[in-house]
């Protein structure tokens, strides 16, 4: 998908700021309205605000086409369609099986293990195959080597990790733990092949050095996230502390007692039969 | 447990140690600039968006300012550390000429990162929900015959 940017006389600075940043904070703020708001008007207006915004930062690459950061906006379009058709499918397989609400026909497992084949051959054709997101021709995406080695790398470590935890704290979950060892270990087979084998327009050498930078990146939204989590907990932990102690009453007097033990009295015991 | 979690990691690298003298296409310096933009930046987008939820957490004790104040400095320094960081030259400035466009970089460096972690996450617990559904419907209670 090559890009054929239209030119609109803005500076460059406003462009970038108009159809490609704010477009990227209204989704977020589009979806929050959506999920915290009670009346309908509100969440249609919060859907209404996160599809304007999506479909902003996916043209992006048309409407901005001076800022760098819009490519990300052309490789959120890029992956958009396997992704959703991969959890689509895994939301069909899940509630097409033994679930106690919400359950939805048999048939729909057929349905949903197409789309995510569909979605995962479409993935593998964006390294091996003519379909990797590019910005002019044999220009590959920047974000594309961020994106890919992260989700192989992660879903092989979650998997494994979750293989493990459903053998350690459940009972009987061989099979399911089979499952998962599966993925992980399909995703560590495909992490080996884009170390050893070219793409027509990735080669192994350069996954080779995306990988371990993505490495870098998931060991550094690691610490920085529990590095904030842990100033939010201080925060919070010294502002209650110096709160002060709530008011106390006085101990009840005798009398207090003999009339809360009057009343009790009156209530326990029930009629005899 | 956490040994599950880094062992695909552990093994590419073995398997690269074992295959030739040491681990290909591995620039220290050049990890170490991406580790470190990469730990500012998730700190500071963190910070803001826990300064965002600590604004609702306020709500319902009458929304104490001192909290707010304190993750504000939080976040402030978060920003102010990135931007003096980048400013020490080579050290964290990637391909990028200027601060702005290494610190704008970075944001969009992030999120892209963070999307492809919700879309391993989300693939992950799909996949361990569909493979626990999938399976013959157990009872919760044995019943003992009398």
């Amino acid at each position: 998908m090559n890009i054929r940017p239209f030119h609109i006389g803005m500076d460059e600075m406003y462009q970038a700021l108009l159809l490609f940043w704010i477009p990227v904070s209204v989704m977020p703020l589009g979806l929050w309205i959506f999920l915290s708001s009670s009346d309908s008007k509100s969440k249609t207006f919060g859907k209404v605000l996160a599809f304007v915004g999506f479909t902003m930062v996916c043209l992006s690459p048309w409407t901005a086409p001076s800022s760098p950061s819009s490519a990300a906006g052309h490789l959120l379009g890029a992956i958009i369609g396997p992704i959703v058709l991969i959890l689509i499918g895994l939301y069909l397989v899940s509630f097409s099986g033994n679930v106690p609400v919400g359950k939805l026909p048999r048939s729909d497992r057929r349905l949903g293990v197409l789309m995510i084949l569909t979605g995962f051959i479409w993935l593998v054709g964006m390294h091996w195959w003519i379909l990797t997101p590019q910005l002019a021709k044999d220009d590959v995406n920047p974000y594309w080597y961020v994106f890919w080695p992260t989700v192989l790398i992660l879903t092989a470590s979650l998997s494994s990790f979750s293989a493990i935890a459903l053998l350690t704290i459940g009972v009987e979950r061989r099979k399911e733990s089979n499952s998962l060892f599966m993925l992980s270990g399909l995703s560590f087979l495909l992490l080996l092949l884009g170390l050893n084998v070219d793409g027509p327009l990735i080669t192994a050498e350069l996954f080779r050095e995306h990988l371990w930078l993505a490495v870098a990146d998931l060991a550094g939204l690691l610490v920085g996230s529990l590095l904030s989590i842990l100033v939010f907990a201080i925060v919070i932990f010294v502002y209650e502390r110096n709160l002060p102690p709530p008011l106390t009453i006085h101990a009840p007097s005798k009398e207090e007692l003999q009339q809360v033990a009057d009343v009790v009295s009156i209530h326990i015991g029930g009629e005899q039969e | 447990m956490v040994l599950a979690f880094i062992l695909p990691l552990l093994l590419i690298l073995a398997i690269d140690i074992s295959f030739s003298a040491g681990i290909q296409g591995f620039d220290t310096e050049i990890a170490f600039t991406r580790f470190a933009n990469a730990t500012l930046t998730a700190y500071t987008l963190c910070s803001l968006v826990l300064l965002g939820n600590l604004f609702f957490y306020g709500e319902s004790r009458n929304r104490p300012l001192a909290p707010l104040v304190g993750m504000f400095c939080a976040t402030i320094l978060g920003i102010a550390a990135t931007i003096f960081f980048i400013d020490q030259g080579p050290m964290l400035l990637e391909d990028n000429g200027s601060v702005r466009a290494q610190a704008i970089y970075n944001i969009v460096h992030m999120l892209v990162s963070a999307g492809a972690v919700l879309v391993a996450i989300g693939i992950s617990l799909g996949v361990t929900f569909s493979a626990i559904t999938s399976q013959k419907q157990r009872s919760n209670f044995t019943y003992e015959e009398e």
